[in-house]
């Protein structure tokens, strides 16, 4: 990518790929002093083509190069594109499979943002204390998706028309069990880290998001609900089980990090009552609907759009009549969110020890947004 | 008398409004609105859906190729924060001719959408700020990647 | 004939006398090596006997074995403990299942490793910083008083104001370091370090001057002895606080360690070294804090002041002096598990806006405190 030029006085940090703190990324921050002049996002170093991929590959095929998008929340993205197909295809999908849908959904979103909770406490010098509780409670859900799927992170559960396999015996009560125990070590994040009077100080009042300029810039997701804007696909137009299931959607009135920082939190906890209320109130009935291997599609389009952790996900398919999706267009949330998280320096006054608590709050997956 | 919804509502205003300018406007499902728009009015129709229509939301920006019947589609997909649900608003380009007027003097967030059309498609944006490749490496040797008749000419071998 | 006595006058003065007279040195020399080569013992004996103090003093306590044997145990007990509040082990393997060796483990790799340096640096300043930075917050160190005859630098009336001096050239040393790794981060990283330094010396410095009107004196035994009756932290509770706080700052120890914020900025003034030199900046943090906390306890907390239960009274006065060292450490290493770091402005604004009116306060009750005959 060619860089703007370096203008006089001003200093350009490359809080590169080559970094501690960084991830796969570079942000280019130009300084003057302390203050931060401008911040320029250089995407695209994890870029792989998976929309070239996805023409490339039957729908039954294309699960798993989609899935690869976000590793932390792999359900959330196999379900847009399974949404997507089955739309195209014409299938609907029996009433039990949604609810195990729903489930592994709320689970994958505890754990996305776990990881995220810990990314943010360790942007702000916490020795990694929080980075490394959240690890430990992270490994109960990881634990469940081993045994009901197989494997820890890339779940590859949904197909079109339902789920693989039934849950075992007496998965739902390690649900519950799992969720109480998580619920239990919530109460100490709460008092260890969000009322730690030096986080409050880092966080409080930092990189302000007005809600008219979230809506204008396009942030999705707890960027956008932690400036007070409650939009949520789960709640707009509720896929999978989400119109039977008791949630609200969480947003915050500070628009500053803290808030951010807070929806997570909440959406965590409300994740938790989630799963216990699916793991107590699932109805029994078939998992899954046949569908031919190599299914044949009439030519239209369907767009699917689904909650990820980090924000709105939508898979626009367009299809020919041929066993292999004509065009698939991802809209990713990161990409979206790192388009306000270049803006957010025009915005609000940053300090260049602001950028790395800043970019967490937006919480940002670089596969996602090169895809 | 079943009352409207909002996506028909819409629809019906729009093709109201501009009856010329509009190829299709139509309900796909539920939550879901597709308006195509014929290449000369797309900028004033644009801003009149964020002025009037209230699509203040930009959510994504991404093209489709056609060969065989020798066009591209640009399709801009926006949402209204209050009736939430998704337009998909598209303008057919000859492959000859991929020029068209860019979208970031309406919605600021498209610029990111627009790079990578341009980088992966070939399309061009005349008045965007900062036509630079998003995604491709740097030492790209040329070629757009997401045309059909990309044979993968910008690595080298 | 006259000629004959001229040259033979001549021969014998310019000749034989300087021979002669090197040849009478040349003996004198080698009558004294013998003399040296075989009175050596007795010279060695006589010299350590004379001198035993003040060499236990340079090599044990509170010399070199001290500073070394801190520095080991205190990069131990901060992995283990700070590992144990992440819920992990902490090192486990080098020495029988506790880790103790690991430390000895990982100064070896580091004395083994290339010293990777850039082309177009100013090799001087980098190479004899950190082994300055390490180096000099010792030479303070050697002022505080284990006790009332054993002091190794006993500068007498000067000792505090001497130890303010040293510690104060300390801030330079990163500033040069991060100036001569010639790198965008660690130039900030310098940039931070005089910043928060201009702003914590102040406070320190008036603290430092109303405990020494209180005991009346700026000789630190005179000092400690003065606290005999009760510790100053109790009549001077501001000032407590302040040279508590103090005492992290000038460590640069979480949640003041601004300058070497991993996260931003790769490790501050400490990137680009590599090898034994990393060693020793890391060295350099653990001997700072020591000549820093030392002074607190030494102008605070009493210094080496407690119930002689021990025979002697010079070897409870150091078990005391110790042992409030130790607590002072776990405190530290605990404030580092709990808090995250603070942002540089809101150090400053910590420094200025209110340790220095807060020290100013101390200062006048302190006076009001002499003035009215209370102490």
């Amino acid at each position: 990518m060619t860089e703007p030029v370096i203008e006089p006085d001003i200093m350009r940090i490359s809080w590169g790929p080559q970094h501690p703190m960084s991830g796969q990324t570079r942000i280019i921050i130009d300084v003057d002093g302390e203050k931060v002049h401008r911040i320029i996002a250089d995407l695209g170093f994890t870029h792989r083509g998976i929309e070239k991929i996805l023409e490339k590959r039957t729908f039954l095929q294309g699960i798993i190069p989609m899935e690869r998008m976000v590793m932390a929340d792999t359900p959330n993205i196999g379900l847009g594109y399974v949404m997507a197909v089955e739309e195209v295809l014409g299938i609907e999908v029996p009433e039990r499979a949604n609810w195990i849908r729903s489930l592994l959904c709320e689970m994958a979103r505890i754990n996305s943002h776990l990881y995220a909770f810990g990314l943010q406490a360790e942007s702000t010098g916490y020795f990694p204390a929080v980075f490394l509780w959240t690890t430990i409670d992270r490994a109960v859900i990881l634990d469940l998706f081993e045994e009901l799927t197989g494997a820890r992170w890339s779940l590859n559960f949904f197909m079109p028309g339902g789920v693989h396999n039934n849950l075992p015996e007496g998965f739902e009560d390690k649900v519950v069990k799992g969720a109480q125990y998580l619920r239990k070590r919530f109460e100490d994040y709460w008092e260890a880290m969000v009322e730690n009077a030096v986080f409050e100080m880092r966080c409080n009042d930092v990189a302000v998001l007005k809600p008219e300029d979230a809506i204008r810039l396009g942030a999705t997701g707890p960027v956008l609900r932690g400036s007070g804007v409650a939009m949520d696909v789960r709640k707009d137009e509720p896929y999978a089980a989400y119109a039977d299931i008791d949630f609200e959607v969480v947003t915050e009135s500070a628009c500053d990090v803290m808030a951010r920082t807070k929806v997570r939190y909440r959406e965590i906890v409300q994740s938790l009552n989630m799963m216990e209320q699916i793991a107590c109130e699932m109805p029994k009935g078939p998992i899954r609907k046949k569908v031919p291997l190599f299914a044949r599609s009439k030519a239209g389009e369907a767009l699917s759009r689904v909650e990820t952790a980090r924000g709105e996900l939508g898979v626009h398919m367009f299809t020919d009549g041929g066993m292999n999706p004509y065009r698939v267009k991802i809209n990713s949330p990161t990409l979206r969110n790192m388009y306000v998280f270049e803006r957010l320096a025009e915005l609000d006054e940053l300090l260049v020890a602001d950028v790395p608590v800043v970019i967490n709050s937006i919480d940002p997956w670089y596969l996602d947004s090169d895809r | 008398m079943v009352s409207e919804t909002p996506e028909e509502a819409f629809v019906e205003s729009i093709k109201a409004t501009y009856p010329d300018a509009i190829i299709s406007a139509e309900v796909l499902r539920p939550k879901r609105v597709s308006v195509v728009v014929k290449r000369d009015h797309f900028l004033e129709i644009a801003k009149s859906l964020k002025d009037e229509f209230g699509f203040t939301h930009p959510v994504s920006g991404g093209a489709l190729d056609y060969p065989r019947e020798n066009r591209m589609r640009m399709i801009y997909y926006l949402m209204n924060p209050e009736s939430r649900f998704m337009l998909t608003y598209g303008v057919d380009l000859s492959r000859d001719d991929l020029k068209l007027s860019s979208m970031t003097s309406v919605w600021e967030a498209i610029s990111f959408h627009e790079r990578e059309a341009h980088e992966m498609f070939g399309i061009s944006f005349e008045g965007h700020p900062n036509m630079v490749p998003l995604l491709l490496p740097p030492d790209w040797k040329g070629g757009h990647p997401l045309r059909k008749d990309f044979k993968g000419e910008g690595v080298e071998e | 004939m006259d000629i004959f006595v001229a040259i033979w006058r001549l021969v014998y003065t310019c000749i034989y006398l300087p021979t002669d007279q090197i040849l009478k040195w040349v003996g004198d020399l080698f009558d004294l090596s013998m003399d040296i080569l075989f009175n050596l013992p007795a010279y060695t004996i006589e010299f350590l006997i004379v001198n035993t103090k003040p060499l236990l003093q340079v090599l044990i306590l509170p010399g070199l074995a001290f500073i070394l044997v801190f520095a080991i145990i205190a990069v131990w007990f901060e992995r283990k403990f700070l590992a144990r509040a992440m819920l992990r082990v902490g090192p486990y393997y080098c020495g029988k299942r506790s880790g103790v060796l690991q430390v000895f483990a990982d100064f070896l790799k580091l004395f083994m490793k290339e010293i990777i340096v850039q082309e177009d640096i100013d090799f001087l300043f980098f190479a004899a910083m950190p082994v300055l930075v390490s180096t000099l917050p010792a030479l303070a160190l050697i002022l505080i008083p284990f006790d009332q005859n054993w002091v190794l630098w006993n500068v007498g009336d000067l000792s505090m104001p001497m130890f303010f001096a040293i510690a104060g050239i300390a801030p330079l040393l990163p500033i040069f370091a991060g100036w001569a790794s010639n790198n965008k981060y660690t130039f900030i990283g310098a940039f931070r370090v005089a910043y928060m330094y201009i702003s914590a010396e102040i406070p320190l410095v008036i603290c430092g001057a109303s405990v020494a009107i209180m005991a009346g004196s700026f000789d630190l035994t005179k000092i400690v002895e003065a606290q005999r009756n009760m510790w100053f932290c109790i009549p001077q509770f501001i000032g407590f606080i302040i040279f508590f706080l103090g005492v992290i700052i000038e460590a640069e120890r979480t949640p003041f360690d601004i300058p070497v914020a991993e996260v931003e900025l790769v490790f501050g003034w400490r990137t680009e070294y590599s090898g034994i030199l990393f060693g020793f900046t890391m060295m350099a943090e653990y001997v700072m804090f020591q000549a820093w906390a030392l002074l607190f306890i030494t102008m605070y907390l009493g210094g080496f002041n407690g119930p002689n239960f021990l025979g002697n009274p010079m070897y409870s006065h150091i078990f005391w002096l110790v042992t409030k060292f130790a607590i002072l450490v776990v405190l530290i290493v605990l404030l580092r598990c709990v808090f995250p770091r603070l942002r540089i402005d809101q150090m400053l604004r910590l420094g200025w806006r209110y340790l220095t009116p807060l020290a100013v306060l101390n200062l006048v009750l302190v006076l009001a405190m002499k003035l009215l005959g209370v102490f």
